[in-house]
């Protein structure tokens, strides 16, 4: 019994190596906001220097997948361009609370809501300055 | 070599090693919550479950190595070490476990589900106590003897898990089944609810402001089996929880928690530290 348990064991730790080679899946085109979501308005968008605090989250932690200056990553897409700008502040604040187990995006509703919020402040004030340019010093720099 | 040489060179490794975060700042010791190890990451954690019992029977001090791989964004995978040592009564390895869990859902929701499935190769001296199930004190026979009787056991639980505004609500649902004994379906519970002291963060770097803290308090204890449903005999415990966020990969948590019934412990002090490696590579 011991034995045969053990067995099972082992099959399922080796079988997570191969899984844990996979490359995450291409972005998941069905991964949308509810509309009530997506309409939300940020609460701090009178508060741009909340977006500090923001650039702070992300160095910390999202900056291991998406890249030190959002530029992404292999395993995650850039944040710095136009998928950012054609995004919703609601539908931003909703991807990053919600997360996606498929892509591997983790879930960050354990912030507390106003942190989510800031996060979004500094995406759309990267993404407004760094355009589609590859000037990503504006990271280094206050922003407004 | 010893459990305890074990965590304390883990210890040493991860403190040596710091920088950067994405430790999940969860403050429960036996409460688990939705959020699964991010994927490719490795988390690596020292804890320990110090048992002050009643009628005078030794102090214990059990320690455990957790090693926590984050295997896909829907699956994590745990590997458990423990030991346990009393005040005057030696020391032993009780064991490990390994566990899984799988979110089958994609995005979040109101009440967010996880299965949770562990098997455990223990002896009757194991005294982590990351949950209690069934009813009945602690063995307290000298620890010699109690190494001698090993325990093949197989757990699961169903974890359901909130985030409602800046609370997380977690509740956990415990069956267990000895593959040694038939001792029947041992049932047991534990229920949390935390949340960061801050609202906003700061823009420069602190380690002692608010936002890196969480606090809150969780309850467990077991429910009696499908065999022996004794209420006066079961274990039910209240402890608040805080966790403090020291490095921007680690964390240190603190947990005392307070006996209800005649046959728990007068209280379990737990302290854990957890160092977050990730192995993830940059474009």
């Amino acid at each position: 019994m011991t034995a045969r348990v053990l067995t099972l064991l082992v099959l399922l730790l080796s079988s997570a190596l191969p899984l844990a080679a996979l490359r995450p899946r291409d972005p998941d085109a069905g991964w949308t906001a509810p509309a009530s979501a997506a309409a939300k308005a940020n609460p701090l968008a009178n508060r741009l220097d909340a977006a500090e605090g923001g650039r702070k989250i992300f160095a910390e932690r999202c900056s291991t997948c998406h890249g030190d200056d959002a530029e992404g990553t292999e395993y995650a897409p850039d944040l710095m361009g136009a998928v950012i700008r054609r995004q919703s502040d609601g539908t931003l604040y909703w991807k990053i609370s919600s997360g996606n187990t498929r892509t591997g995006m983790p879930t960050f509703s354990y912030l507390p809501p106003l942190q989510r919020w800031q996060l979004v402040l500094f995406l759309r004030a990267g993404s407004q300055r760094g355009g589609d340019s590859n000037d990503r010093s504006f990271m280094a720099r206050p922003l407004p | 070599m010893s459990v305890f040489r074990v965590s304390a060179l883990a210890l040493l490794f991860v403190l040596v090693i710091a920088s950067r975060s994405l430790a999940q700042d969860r403050p429960y010791f036996v409460t688990y919550d939705h959020y699964l190890e991010e994927p490719r990451n490795l988390e690596i954690a020292v804890a320990t479950t110090t048992g002050i019992p009643r009628n005078d029977e030794r102090v214990y001090t059990a320690p455990w190595l957790e090693l926590e791989y984050g295997v896909t964004g829907w699956w994590t995978a745990e590997l458990y070490l423990e030991g346990v040592t009393t005040h005057g009564g030696g020391g032993a390895f009780t064991g490990w476990r390994v566990e899984n869990r799988f979110r089958p859902w994609r995005d979040e929701h109101r009440g967010n589900p996880v299965l949770y499935v562990e098997y455990e190769n223990l002896n009757e001296a194991s005294r982590i106590q990351k949950e209690i199930v069934g009813s009945g004190s602690l063995p307290f026979e000298p620890i010699g003897e109690l190494v001698e009787e090993h325990a093949h056991e197989l757990e699961a639980k169903l974890i359901l898990s909130s985030a409602i505004g800046a609370w997380n609500v977690s509740e956990n649902f415990i069956v267990e089944r000895s593959l040694s004994e038939n001792e029947g379906f041992e049932f047991g519970y534990s229920v949390g609810i935390a949340r960061h002291l801050g609202r906003l963060a700061s823009a420069t770097p602190c380690r002692l402001c608010p936002e890196n803290f969480v606090v809150g308090i969780e309850a467990y204890g077991g429910l009696g089996s499908s065999e022996a449903f004794a209420r006066s005999e079961q274990r039910h415990y209240v402890a608040p929880v805080v966790s403090w966020r020291v490095s921007d990969r680690s964390t240190v948590k603190a947990s005392v928690g307070f006996g209800l019934t005649p046959t728990s412990d007068h209280a379990l002090v737990r302290i854990g530290y957890a160092y977050e490696l990730p192995t993830r590579r940059s474009r």
